[in-house]
């Protein structure tokens, strides 16, 4: 299932609705529902502050595949990205050593069991799985 | 959409959803918090990194001044999530 959003913050609760739809059609419970909202919306709120002056639309895909959800998100005209090669970040850092924002990648990268990327003819492809063994309604 | 409502001294409402497109008008909206306030997560669906980005700009603002945000019953959502982002530790919950 696939949804092309328009590049802008308010698309964010298009986004919402569009997983919400998904993941009811496919009967997985409340807590998956929540943790795929903010995965893609972490990501597509990166892709929209990071290319502002790109017109281009951004692709949502997600599938089902046996044990698993899989979340693709695609990005057209734009420069590499690849978040496998953001830096480790410490979440047990004091409130005096923390810095406003950041935050959002490194959330991503906890939350999902895998992450691919793809970059080719100036397309931005992120794919993420997470395994419902435990979440699966 | 992010409602931001006062309802009693150093207690503060929040309902709908804290994402991305709502930072600045919270930013704005929690750069008028100076003392020590609760912040009520009963009507809060929904928080994304960018509400957390918020919280912790004014929880490390307040903290020069020896005060600090308490948060108040959040569902269990948004409680993974600060424990994902180790909030759990730089905020007092109930």
């Amino acid at each position: 299932m696939t949804v092309k959003f328009q590049r802008t913050l308010a698309s964010l609760e298009k986004i919402s609705q569009f997983i919400l739809e998904f993941t009811r059609k496919n009967k997985l419970n409340d807590k998956i529902v929540n943790t795929i909202t903010l995965v893609v919306e972490e990501l597509f709120t990166n892709a929209v502050k990071y290319n502002p002056e790109n017109t281009n639309d951004i692709s949502v895909n997600l599938s089902m595949d046996s044990d698993k959800l899989i979340v693709s998100i695609v990005d057209y005209d734009v420069e590499p990205f690849d978040i496998r090669q953001i830096e480790a970040y410490d979440f047990r850092k004091k409130l005096n050593e923390r810095r406003v924002g950041g935050l959002g990648i490194p959330l991503v990268k906890k939350i999902m069991d895998r992450i691919d990327y793809e970059y080719k003819n100036r397309q931005s492809k992120i794919t993420l799985e997470k395994y419902l063994e435990k979440e699966h309604a | 959409m992010l409602k931001i409502n006062i309802i009693e001294n150093n207690e503060i409402l929040l309902s709908g959803r804290f994402d991305a497109a709502q930072e600045e008008k919270a930013m704005k909206a929690f750069n008028e918090i100076h003392e020590t306030t609760t912040i009520n997560f009963k009507d809060l669906d929904y928080i994304s990194s960018s509400g957390l980005g918020v919280l912790l700009a004014t929880q490390k603002r307040l903290s020069e001044s020896g005060h600090q945000l308490k948060l108040i019953s959040m569902n269990d959502h948004i409680r993974d999530v600060f424990r994902y982002a180790g909030f759990n530790m730089i905020f007092e919950i109930e």
